[in-house]
């Protein structure tokens, strides 16, 4: 990305790294959103199957004083997660359905959290209808995993809740 | 100067799990991802939810990738998409990013007297910042990315527009900067 010289001796590329300093100066990128981001590498699930968000909507409010509730759909190779989400506050209730229904181990990730572990609460069992229920979630960039009883796994993509 | 690893061997080299490139990969492209949020008027949380979130999703598919040499376009890609994402539900319209609402005062930043360097140096940024002031939001826009940017891909990436715009727009904005630095 060269250009030509201009008549007071400043050419392009040291205008650049003029307005590249200035940028950094003025609106740095915040150590905490460099450390995230490094972090992010933890989060891979090597041989874990993604499921895609593939729709995500508000279900119409009826009446003044209900409740929104979210709904989003992830799909996947063969599968599909429904979650219905509730609670506008600092934490998310979840009620959500595997498809095809089988047993699963469910687990929420929040990379908020730096130990990387979860509450019990924060875990789930599916039942006979692939059903399952995550309360008082954290509300912020959440990704659910799926052990099944194969030993294989499914992983959503992640989403802000 | 050591000449910079490629960005697609960092991403290989990330890839097969090394932390070290990964972190590069992570210093190098986080100030395009940042100004891309910056431009979409997003305030720092959302800003650095958008940066996390793009990170996250290259891991998520970090398998997936076919073409290395395209990661930094894919980054800049999924970052405006994330930053649209989020201006959208915040219900935002002041697109794109507005210079005007930038800590402009880089003077004010130090409580104790900085040595005279600094001061120099803070005095020339003070003089681009006044110029970059005075230009549009359109090529204020264009300049933060151009200077970030590594290649004229990820800036059309970045910018979402046609990689053949890319020339003329660079020639114009430079022009304008350079007549207002112009004593």
């Amino acid at each position: 990305m060269n250009g030509m010289n201009d008549p007071d001796g400043m050419n392009d590329d040291e205008l650049l790294a003029r307005l590249r300093t200035t940028f950094e100066a003025l609106d740095p990128v915040p150590a905490g959103v460099l450390a995230a981001g490094r972090s992010a590498l933890a989060w891979r699930h090597p041989g874990g199957s993604l499921a895609e968000l593939a729709d995500d909507h508000n279900r119409p409010v009826a009446g003044v004083r209900g409740t929104p509730v979210r709904l989003l759909t992830f799909t996947g190779s063969g599968v599909t997660v429904e979650l219905e989400v509730t609670g506008t506050g600092t934490t998310r209730d979840i009620t959500g359905r595997l498809v095809p229904a089988g047993p699963a181990h469910v687990r929420v990730r929040h990379p908020a959290r730096p130990d990387h572990t979860t509450r019990p609460e924060h875990a789930a069992r599916t039942d006979t209808a692939g059903q399952f229920d995550l309360a008082d979630v954290p509300e912020g960039l959440v990704s659910l995993i799926f052990s099944l009883s194969d030993a294989t796994s499914i992983v959503t993509s992640w989403v802000r809740l | 100067m050591a000449r910079q690893v490629d960005t697609a061997d960092l991403f290989v080299q990330a890839r097969a799990g090394d932390g070290r490139a990964w972190g590069e990969l992570v210093d190098r492209y986080s100030g395009l991802l940042w100004s891309i949020a910056r431009s979409y008027g997003l305030n720092e949380p959302d800003g650095g939810d958008v940066v996390q979130m793009t990170w996250l999703r290259l891991i998520e598919r970090i398998d997936q990738i076919t073409d290395p040499g395209a990661v930094g376009g894919w980054l800049a890609v999924t970052a405006r998409r994330e930053s649209l994402r989020t201006a959208q539900r915040r219900g935002d319209r002041r697109l794109p990013y507005d210079v005007h609402e930038l800590p402009y005062d880089v003077h004010k930043r130090s409580q104790s007297p900085p040595p005279e360097q600094v001061l120099l140096a803070r005095e020339r940024l003070g003089d681009v910042g006044a110029a970059l002031h005075a230009l549009p939001r359109r090529c204020q826009v264009l300049l933060r990315m151009l200077a970030l940017a590594t290649s004229y891909a990820e800036l059309a990436a970045a910018l979402d527009i046609p990689i053949g715009s890319i020339g003329p727009t660079r020639t114009r904005c430079l022009d304008a900067l350079k007549r207002k630095l112009a004593p």
